[in-house]
């Protein structure tokens, strides 16, 4: 069980996350859903320590979160492949083939990014998410131009890797694959146990 | 892009430049004729020679075993000069943006660098080395402020959000210089070396010109200067200008492969 309790963030005056509280699975997929802008990403950030939070604490986290940002932040110099084995240690060079199977991206490992459409870099840059592995996932909208039939795969591919998972998603049809849903409030999150 | 676009456009390009190049050769000519003109016929080998005089001057030239010598040797010190010049401008560039101290340090002294007259430079490293070197430190001197500048403002306009997914996915300082700075930092330095080429050459043969090293362009630009051979000093000038495109040119070609290497 990932526990949150009274968590802070604020960007100046601004405050996201007020004393936000929340107790989460510590395995299968959780899906976080609310309205567009409620602090989601926020929460995403601190739980991938990209973000100090000015108040509260987090515990139960595993080690090595792996994050999907929101944007896909590809590398516009590194092909398919290479953006994969970037993230790869060498002994686990080898495993490229199953990363882009993961995606739908055989045969494309060669191209750049500017040459994929908007889907297919979506899908990408999660399977390098995926790649990089760690403790436990957090995707930031990982199906944005994916189009449903996808989606199902891919959180069936994301299921099978065992790995605790944490996702955020506007798209009704990926939330309802998740095994719990946690729906939000705010801004800013308030929520409390 | 197809070879059946691209021939059409590249010989458009080469058609637009030679009608340039064509255009400009007539005003020259025009201009030597007036010129032969006001002085009765007597003078304008001297002032203003024609173009086809130059033509046969360089000709002549090339034919000779000591032409192809000069321009090997002033080639090698005036590349020797860029290379170091941008080997030095990187390390610098990657050492003033890792660190505040390194900035506050060498920022300015690269700024002297730069604001310096190159003709105080040449008599000062003319004092401090051999004199067949002068024309590779200065132009050295000359491409490294450029360089640094250029990598300097590549660095520090890296996408920040890349920056945050290479710490996010635990690079190290080494992957992130590698996949992160440096390829973004790219087009900056291509661009930077780019202008770097034709300053080593002005700087380079201007040293040489001061510094009179055996076998240079610049001590032949003197010599011809001095006997008032004014057909060999417009062809050793038309060299220099020939070297410099030549070897902007194959910069360019290189950075067209870097790019298509991008998927640009």
């Amino acid at each position: 069980m990932i526990r949150i309790e009274a968590l802070t963030v604020a960007y100046g005056d601004k405050l996201v996350l007020d004393r936000f509280s929340l107790e989460l699975p510590g395995e299968g997929i959780t899906a976080l859903s609310g309205p567009s802008g409620c602090g989601k990403t926020s929460l995403l950030r601190v739980l991938a320590g990209l973000q100090k939070p000015q108040g509260g604490r987090i515990t139960g986290l595993p080690a090595h979160p792996a994050i999907l940002f929101q944007e896909n932040r590809l590398l516009p110099w590194r092909t398919v492949g290479e953006q994969i084995t970037d993230v790869l240690p060498p002994a686990r060079r080898d495993e490229l083939p199953r990363w882009l199977a993961l995606a739908e991206l055989e045969g494309e490992q060669d191209r750049f990014p500017s040459q994929l459409s908007g889907g297919m870099q979506r899908r990408l840059a999660l399977a390098r998410a995926l790649a990089l592995g760690g403790g436990i996932y957090l995707l930031d909208e990982p199906f944005t131009g994916v189009d449903p039939a996808r989606q199902a795969r891919l959180m069936t591919a994301i299921r099978a890797l065992n790995v605790p998972t944490l996702l955020i998603n506007h798209e009704p049809s990926a939330v309802r694959l998740a095994d719990a849903v946690v729906p939000l409030d705010g801004p800013p999150l308030t929520r409390l146990p | 892009m197809t070879p059946s676009t691209t021939s059409p456009d590249g010989a458009r390009r080469a058609l637009r430049a030679l009608t340039a190049l064509l255009f400009w050769l007539l005003v020259w000519h025009l201009a030597a004729g007036v010129l032969d003109w006001r002085m009765g016929g007597r003078g304008n080998e001297l002032l203003l020679p024609y173009p086809l005089t130059v033509l046969t001057s360089l000709l002549e030239l090339a034919a000779t075993a000591s032409f192809w010598q000069t321009v090997a040797l002033s080639l090698l010190r005036i590349l020797a000069g860029l290379a170091a010049g941008t080997l030095l401008g990187v390390l610098l560039a990657a050492a003033t943006s890792a660190s505040r101290w390194a900035h506050r340090l060498l920022s300015p002294a690269i700024q002297v660098v730069r604001a310096t007259p190159v003709a105080s430079f040449i008599m000062l490293v003319l004092l401090w080395v051999y004199t067949g070197r002068v024309p590779t430190v200065i132009a050295a001197l000359m491409v490294l402020p450029v360089i640094w500048a250029n990598v300097s403002r590549g660095i520090g306009e890296t996408d920040p959000q890349l920056l945050e997914l290479a710490r996010a996915y635990r690079f190290g300082r080494w992957k992130t210089l590698r996949l992160v700075y440096l390829p973004g930092a790219l087009p900056y330095f291509t661009a930077g070396l780019t202008t770097a080429v034709g300053l080593a050459w002005k700087s380079g043969v201007a040293a040489e010109v001061l510094c009179q090293p055996r076998f240079a362009i610049g001590t032949q630009v003197f010599k011809a200067r001095n006997t008032l051979e004014t057909p060999q000093l417009f062809a050793w000038t038309i060299t220099v200008i020939l070297l410099s495109l030549l070897l902007e040119g194959a910069l360019t070609a290189a950075i067209g492969r870097l790019g298509r290497r991008r998927g640009g």
